[in-house]
């Protein structure tokens, strides 16, 4: 094999080598992962809105939420390289928190909440799934790599 | 015939290049970010304040508030974590585009 040929061989594998090593840090984009936070968001605002009126009537409905969010995390977490997004989803969801998770649990034993309060959690839980948003939209799209 | 000097000259030249082009715009688009949420963060205290002094808001209801904002800040650092990442992702990539670029032009 002639100078210039090794060369060529080593330049063509070189990026391949290197692309492999630096995805593993962090997952590639997902347009279902994409779709699945903006659905939940706008899902998630619309429900909050009702949190002035009793819990009691809307209880199903949250219950449903609920599980699409719990299904949103699973998938999150399913996929590989992605910690840093199910971290994301965990706060998000979490019962024991401040944000959508918290909100739901305190309209479940508070029985209805107020409406300025339910108008700012709506502008917090609005920024926290941009958070999830922004992140995915930012990460590569795997045909980026061909 | 060039030698493995010109490669190097020609890979220098070619790096700063890229660096003074790809870092500027992250540590612009870092620092948008963090204006961005101070500024947000402010404003939604001056709110929750006046909320709770004329009482559209609870004790705890500011508490929660309060708490939220914190949870949303994690969840924005997470974000920031995230996209540095994928930088470095696409910095590497590019270094990469470039040493190949310096070496084809410089011996092929």
């Amino acid at each position: 094999m002639t100078t210039k040929a090794k060369i060529q061989l080593l330049l063509s594998a070189l990026p391949l080598s290197l692309t492999i090593w630096s995805c593993a840090s962090i997952s590639v984009f997902s347009p279902e992962a994409y779709k699945q936070a903006v659905e939940l968001k706008v899902e998630s605002l619309e429900l909050m809105s009702f949190a002035t009126m009793p819990y009691v009537d809307y209880e199903e409905e949250v219950i449903n939420l609920n599980t699409e969010l719990d299904k949103a995390f699973e998938f999150s977490k399913g996929r590989p390289d992605n910690e840093i997004s199910t971290e994301q989803w965990r706060i998000l969801i979490d019962e024991e928190g401040n944000l959508l998770g918290g909100f739901l649990k305190r309209w479940e034993t508070e029985g209805s909440l107020s409406e300025m309060f339910v108008s700012e959690m709506q502008i917090l839980v609005s920024d926290a799934f941009d958070t999830i948003i922004g992140l995915e939209s930012g990460k590569i799209d795997p045909s980026e790599f061909k | 015939m060039p030698t493995f000097n010109d490669f190097v000259s020609t890979l220098k030249n070619d790096l700063l290049d890229f660096a003074k082009e790809n870092l500027e715009e992250y540590k612009d688009e870092i620092l948008k970010d963090g204006t961005l949420f101070i500024e947000k963060a402010k404003s939604d205290l001056e709110r929750w304040t006046e909320g709770l002094a004329t009482g559209a808001l609870s004790k705890a209801d500011f508490e929660f508030l309060l708490k939220g904002k914190k949870d949303l800040a994690q969840m924005e650092a997470l974000k920031q974590l995230g996209l540095s990442k994928i930088r470095i992702t696409k910095i590497t990539n590019g270094i990469m585009d470039v040493v190949v670029g310096s070496a084809v032009k410089t011996f092929l």
